[in-house]
């Protein structure tokens, strides 16, 4: 077995850095509604260890324009994935800010942050609207990949719609060296988040989806009932990529559901690990 | 009259784990003060336990073992039931799926009590108090309450 990463995880309720930033305690319970009692930071490390994993992408949020606060801003990122080398940072920027490429840029060249996350619903903007494009320019130059919010979003407040699989359409197809990420499956839109990943290689999934039942029998519906399981094993290998989504999901749970879904060991290690190194290394699928 | 509730906190490395914290309930009794009375021992989280057995690693085995077959994470496909906790709980931001986790909690006990004479915890030779973690790796609360003279 390889040792995995987990490409989808908010670190919401690390006590070390909530007694640095004691907002980042609010943020946390406003803006992604997360009731769970706060952990030391070896809590979050030992969940990989029993979950099989070496690493994480912790991922921030920025969204000052539209909810007038960041969740991590890409300083604090970097000052949590200064504490263990097993973290991985992304920036955010706020999409409606005109100097968001610049930030970007700062982020990964001066703070090492190793790609970017965007929630459109949570930050109100159409991923294909023309003036966010400057921001997808960035990222493709800095050969870093884009870790987009899609599917359902749970957040009060927050529009549906932003989140749909084929509002990414005309990025992935006016940036081909763009590796996106489609978060959660894209649920419920599925079936049209994996039209998008057979027709763009560079659009990639992740399995971070869990809105009902548990993560077996979620991601036994949404992966063998809703599309069958042969095409992400055959199609989409190398464009899926193990995600938990925690602290919604913890991470040995998702883990677990997804070691067992069937696919065979070499596509695990695709999933669990493989493709996510590759695509934080600028690779392709 | 002496009464002092200490809470300590435990830090679990597994998904389900016994932890031995009989040291710890002795010494917050030695630190009381306390002559005659008695400890009580609470956790504070509904997906762990506290319970008293011998303390050898092969019963731990065995009694995780058998609350997972009585109240298992997830039900066997077949079974014929699943659990209502498995749904959005909005006061969490998340799924409630660790039904089977405060099943085990209740089966297996949230509490224990010992007496105290001369200063010292009364249990049997073999007994050992444990905080029981079946929903981890998490740093969790227990609260240690001595009430004495």
């Amino acid at each position: 077995m390889i040792k995995g990463i987990d490409f989808h995880t908010h670190p919401l309720l690390v006590r070390e850095m909530i007694a640095r930033h004691p907002g980042l305690a609010s943020a946390a319970r406003e803006t992604y509604y997360i009731g769970n009692n706060f952990q030391p930071l070896k809590s979050f490390l030992m969940e990989l260890d029993v979950a099989f994993l070496e690493k994480a992408v912790v991922l921030p949020m920025d969204a000052t324009t539209s909810r007038g606060k960041t969740v991590y801003s890409n300083e604090e990122i970097a000052e949590l994935c200064a504490m263990s080398d097993r973290l991985i940072g992304f920036a955010s920027v706020d999409p409606h800010d005109a100097g968001a490429p610049g930030k970007l840029t700062g982020a990964v060249e001066k703070l090492g942050l190793k790609g970017l996350k965007l929630a459109p619903p949570l930050q109100e903007f159409e991923p294909a609207g023309r003036a966010y494009y400057p921001i997808y320019e960035c990222a493709q130059g800095l050969g870093i990949p884009v870790l987009f919010h899609a599917g359902m979003s749970w957040e009060p407040g927050s529009r549906l719609k932003y989140g749909h699989p084929l509002q990414f359409e005309d990025v992935a197809a006016d940036f081909p060296k763009l590796n996106i990420v489609l978060a959660h499956l894209a649920w419920p839109w599925v079936t049209d988040a994996v039209a998008l990943a057979l027709k763009y290689p560079n659009v990639h999934l992740d399995t971070s989806a869990l809105y009902f039942d548990n993560p077996r029998d979620f991601l036994t519906f949404a992966m063998t009932h809703q599309i069958p399981l042969t095409v992400f094993e055959r199609s989409l290998r190398k464009q899926l990529l193990f995600g938990s989504n925690y602290p919604r999901v913890e991470i040995k749970n998702m883990a677990r559901a997804v070691r067992g879904i069937g696919f065979s060991d070499e596509c695990l290690d695709l999933v669990m690990g493989l493709n996510a190194e590759r695509l934080l290394a600028g690779g392709r699928s | 009259m002496i009464i002092k509730l200490e809470r300590i906190e435990v830090q679990s490395h597994k998904d389900m784990e016994m932890i031995d914290i009989t040291g710890d309930v002795e010494r917050v009794v030695a630190e009381s003060g306390a002559r005659e009375g008695m400890v009580f021992v609470l956790t504070a989280h509904t997906s762990s336990g506290l319970l008293v057995t011998e303390g050898i690693e092969c019963l731990e085995r065995d009694v995780l073992a058998h609350l997972e077959r009585l109240a298992p994470k997830e039900p066997p496909k077949d079974a014929g039931y699943g659990y209502w906790h498995n749904r959005y709980l909005d006061f969490d931001g998340r799924l409630g799926f660790n039904a089977g986790d405060h099943l085990k909690s209740i089966l297996g006990g949230t509490n224990c009590f010992f007496p105290i004479e001369n200063g010292k915890v009364v249990r049997g030779s073999r007994q050992r108090a444990y905080f029981v973690e079946y929903d981890g790796p998490l740093a969790r609360t227990v609260m240690i309450q001595v009430m004495g003279q």
